[in-house]
C-alpha cells in the first residue's frame, strides 16, 4: 500500500472566493477609487483584523471567513487550494471609533474627534472618520460641543450603553426573524441543535443578541452593558448558589459567553495589565486615564499569568 | 517595532469588473494540493447527475452529494486575484476582481446537503450583521 | 483524450470516447462494431467502435490489426496504443455497461436479454458517431446471434448507410479487427477485481498517459484499483480527504496545530478572544488579520 498522504504547507494565496455586500462594487461614484482592505485594532480583542474600506472610505466592511478543514474551489476552469469563503459585509464605524473616544473619555475634557481617533500601530483609524455619517454618530456614545466651528466630544457611558441596548434589541428582533437556532446553548457530546426555538426564551434571545454586539465591544464594556440589560451575570456556583443569581432555567448557559470568571466584586479589583508600546506612549501623556484604557487593550484576565 | 506595524493596505481594482467573467463555482469537500489550470467542465461538470435537486458527482473515486446556493440579497460573489504581490508585510498590495458569480455548488463527501451544514448556515451571516451593524433610526 | 462527450455512471454504464477526426466529418467513412465481456460472469460488457474514412482503409491494415482473438494480450494492447496515436483518420468510441447494468436488465420484470441489451448498445455507439458528424457509409458488425434478422434492423433503423453483419466478422474486416481491439483492451483494464488483473506495461503506459494532474482518470476506471492508485499517487496532484488516514507525523502534527491548520494560523492572530461567540464558531466564521 502506498504511503499515507502528507499535507503541503499551504503557500501563500493569490486568489480569492469572496461573498460582498452589492455596495462593494456597485456603481461607484466617480473618482471615488477603489475599496482596500486594511487592518485595524479589533474593538473587542485589541489585536489587528482586516477590514475593508469601500471607495472614498464611505463605508467600512468587516471581513470574516468561513474556513472549513478540507475544502478547495474549483472556479470555472482552475482550481483554487484555498477553500475559504470571504464575507465582506457593511460595519457600523462606530465600534471601531468606540475605544478611542472611550480612551479619550478618561481625560475627562472634549476633545476634536481627528485627534483622538489616532493609533500609531493603526494609521487607518482616522479613515473611519471619513465614513458617512461616522461623525454624526459620535453623539450616540459621546457628549458633544460645538465651538468656533469645531466639534468637541466627551465620552458617555450611559450614551454608549442606551446606544448599544438598542443594537441589542434590533437584533434580538431580527434573530426572531430568522432561523438562527439561539436556545439550549452547550455544545455536548450529546449536543443536537434544535430545530424548532419553541423553547427559546426572551432571556435566551436577549443574551445571544448581547452576545453578538460583544463581539465588537471590550469585555468591560460588554458586562456593563450585561447589567444595563438587567440580565444577570452568571457565576459559577462555587462562588455563589445559582438560586441567588437568576431563576436559572434548566437550560446551559451559552458556553461561548462565560462569565463566569467575573463577578463585579472581581472587576473592580482587577489588576493593571501588561501595556503594548502604544498604551505605554499614550501613558506618557496622561496616567489617569490607565485603568479603562488596559481593562480594553490588556489581555483577558483568565490568560494572565505574567 | 516599526512606527506602523499594520500600515500597509491592499487596494482592489474595480475597472476589471465589466470584463469579468461568471464561471462556475463549486466548493469540493476536499484539500487540492493545486492553484490553477484544470479541466474541470470535462471531467467533473460534464459527468454531475442531477435528480430531484439531489446534485451527484464523483471526484477520485470518492462520491459527493451536492446543492446550489445563492448568495444572500444584496451581496455577489467576486473572485479576487492577485495583481501585484508584496514584498513584504509592510507593502501595498493591489488586487483586481478577475471573475462574478451569485451562485454556486457545495459538494459534501457522501452526505446529502442539508440546511445544517457549515456553508449553508454561514450564509445567515449577513443578515444578523445587517442587525448588529446598520445605523439605527433615531 | 476528448472527454466532451463523456459520460459515465459508475453504477450504470458509461461511454469513453477519442476525438473524432476532422477528415471523418468530411470523408465517407466505414465504421466497425465488436463487442467483449460476454465471456466473463463478473467483468462488464464493453461494446467498441472503430471509424476511419473509407478512402484509408489500407492504412488500417497497414497498421497490421488483425483478429483479435488470434492475438495475444500485449500485442493487442500496442496495436491500442497504435490506435490511438493515429487519431488524425480513426475514431473510436466505448460503450461499457457495468454487470450490474447488465444484471438489473435481464431481471427487469419485462424480459431484457443479453442481445438486445447488445443491439441497443451497438445502436448507441453509430448513433453516437453520426451526432458526431462522421460521414457514415458503411457499418460492419460482428455477431454472436443470427446474423439476417439484426442486419435487418440496422439497416432500417440508419437508412443510408450500407449495414454489414457477419459472424467472425473481425477476422473478416480490419476496421471490425480495430473494434475488437479496443473493446477486448478495455474489458481487461475494467475487470472487477484487482487481484485477478494485471496490468501490462503498455496499459500501464496508456493509463499514464491520460492522466489528469487534477482529477486523475474517467469515473470508469476504478480509484481503487492499486496500479492507478499509484499512479495517482505518484503523478496527480494531491488531495486530502476528512476521512484520510493519518499517519503518525500527521497526526502529531495536528495535534500540534502545525501543519494542517495553516489556513487557520492566518486568521484571527491576536489569539486573545478565545471567546468567539457561538453563532460564529458554529457557522466556522472567524476574523482575518490579513488576506
Amino acid at each position: 500500500m502506498a504511503t499515507k498522504k502528507k499535507r503541503s504547507p499551504l503557500r501563500d494565496a493569490s486568489g480569492w472566493v469572496v461573498v460582498a455586500a452589492d455596495s462593494v462594487v456597485g456603481a461607484p461614484e466617480e473618482g471615488a477609487g477603489d475599496p482596500t482592505f486594511a487592518r485595524l485594532r479589533n474593538p473587542s480583542s485589541g489585536g489587528a483584523s482586516l477590514y475593508l474600506f469601500g471607495g472614498g472610505d464611505a463605508q467600512v466592511y468587516e471581513v470574516k471567513a468561513f474556513a472549513e478543514d478540507h475544502r478547495s474551489w474549483f472556479v470555472g476552469e482552475t482550481v483554487q487550494r484555498d477553500g475559504r469563503l470571504l464575507f465582506i459585509t457593511p460595519m457600523d464605524p462606530l465600534y471601531l471609533l468606540l475605544p478611542y473616544i472611550q480612551e479619550a473619555g478618561a481625560e475627562g475634557k472634549f476633545q476634536p474627534a481627528n485627534q483622538v481617533v489616532t493609533d500609531e500601530d493603526f494609521p487607518g483609524c482616522s479613515r473611519l472618520l471619513r465614513c458617512t455619517c461616522a461623525l454624526e454618530s459620535l453623539r450616540l456614545v459621546a457628549d458633544e460641543k460645538e465651538v468656533a466651528n469645531q466639534r468637541f466630544y466627551r465620552y458617555n457611558q450611559q450614551k454608549t450603553l442606551d446606544w448599544l441596548k438598542r443594537k441589542v434589541e434590533r437584533t434580538v428582533s431580527v434573530l426572531k426573524r430568522s432561523d438562527v437556532s439561539v436556545g439550549g446553548g452547550v455544545k455536548s457530546a450529546t449536543y443536537v441543535r434544535v430545530k424548532s426555538e419553541v423553547d427559546a426564551s426572551d432571556e435566551d434571545y436577549l443574551r445571544y443578541a448581547h452576545g453578538l454586539v460583544s463581539e465588537y465591544v471590550s469585555e468591560d464594556l460588554s458586562k456593563e452593558l450585561l447589567r444595563h440589560l438587567q440580565l444577570p451575570e452568571i457565576s459559577s456556583p462555587k462562588e455563589e448558589p445559582p438560586s441567588k443569581k437568576r431563576k436559572l432555567s434548566d437550560k446551559p448557559v451559552e458556553a461561548g459567553e462565560d462569565y463566569t470568571k467575573f463577578n463585579s466584586a472581581d472587576f473592580a479589583r482587577k489588576p493593571q495589565k501588561k501595556m503594548t508600546v502604544a498604551q505605554k506612549s499614550l501613558a506618557k501623556v496622561d496616567k489617569s486615564g490607565m485603568r479603562p484604557m488596559s481593562a480594553f487593550f490588556g489581555p483577558k484576565v483568565k490568560q494572565e499569568k505574567k | 517595532m516599526p512606527m506602523s506595524c499594520y500600515s500597509s493596505v491592499t487596494t482592489v481594482r474595480l475597472d476589471a469588473i465589466k470584463d469579468a467573467e461568471t464561471p462556475r463555482v463549486h466548493s469540493l469537500p476536499c484539500e487540492i494540493e493545486h492553484d490553477g489550470p484544470a479541466e474541470v467542465s470535462a471531467y467533473f461538470s460534464a459527468t454531475a447527475k442531477e435528480r430531484k435537486h439531489e446534485k451527484t458527482v464523483s471526484f477520485r473515486g470518492r462520491g459527493l452529494k451536492g446543492q446550489e446556493v445563492s448568495c444572500p440579497k444584496g451581496y455577489t460573489g467576486l473572485i479576487l486575484q492577485e495583481v501585484h504581490k508584496p514584498s513584504s508585510d509592510q507593502e501595498d498590495g493591489v488586487l483586481k476582481v478577475s471573475s462574478v458569480f451569485n451562485k454556486f455548488t457545495y459538494w459534501n463527501l457522501d452526505t446529502p446537503p442539508s440546511s445544517d451544514d457549515g456553508i449553508v448556515m454561514a450564509m445567515s451571516w449577513p443578515q444578523v450583521a445587517n442587525a448588529i451593524h446598520a445605523p439605527l433610526e433615531d | 483524450m476528448d472527454l466532451s462527450q463523456f459520460e459515465a455512471d459508475n453504477s450504470v454504464s458509461c461511454r469513453l470516447t477519442s476525438p473524432i477526426p476532422e477528415t471523418c466529418k468530411t470523408e465517407d467513412c466505414c465504421l466497425g462494431i465488436d463487442e467483449a465481456g460476454r465471456g466473463p460472469v463478473l467483468g462488464p460488457m464493453v461494446y467498441g467502435i472503430c471509424f476511419c474514412p473509407v478512402s484509408r482503409k489500407e492504412q488500417l491494415k497497414e497498421l497490421k490489426v488483425a483478429d483479435s482473438k488470434t492475438l495475444r494480450e500485449d500485442q493487442r494492447e500496442s496495436l491500442f496504443l497504435k490506435l490511438d496515436e493515429a487519431k488524425n483518420f480513426v475514431g473510436w468510441a466505448l460503450q461499457i455497461l457495468s454487470p450490474n447494468t447488465i444484471s438489473t436488465s435481464m431481471l427487469q420484470r419485462t424480459k431484457y436479454n443479453l442481445n438486445a441489451l447488445s443491439h441497443d448498445a451497438a445502436i448507441g455507439l453509430v448513433q453516437y458517431a453520426l451526432d458526431s458528424g462522421v460521414q457514415l457509409k458503411e457499418v460492419f458488425v460482428d455477431t454472436v446471434g443470427p446474423a439476417a434478422k439484426y442486419q435487418e434492423t440496422l439497416s432500417k433503423r440508419f437508412p443510408g448507410v450500407e449495414v454489414t453483419v457477419r459472424p467472425k466478422a473481425d477476422s473478416l474486416f480490419p476496421i471490425v479487427s480495430a473494434a475488437s481491439i479496443c473493446a477486448k483492451t478495455w474489458t481487461r483494464t475494467t475487470a472487477l477485481d484487482t487481484r485477478t488483473v494485471s496490468f501490462y506495461p503498455k496499459t500501464k503506459s496508456w493509463l499514464l498517459r491520460h492522466l489528469d494532474p487534477v482529477f486523475g482518470y474517467p469515473q470508469f476506471v476504478r480509484f481503487s484499483w492499486s496500479t492507478a492508485q499509484t499512479l495517482l499517487e505518484s503523478k496527480a496532484v494531491p488531495v486530502h480527504w476528512d476521512d484520510d488516514e493519518e499517519d503518525g507525523d500527521k497526526a502529531a502534527a495536528r495535534q500540534n496545530n502545525t501543519s494542517m491548520l495553516s489556513y487557520f494560523s492566518r486568521g484571527d492572530s491576536s489569539g486573545s478572544n478565545t471567546h468567539t461567540h457561538r453563532f460564529f464558531t458554529e457557522r466556522k466564521l472567524q476574523n482575518l488579520s490579513s488576506l
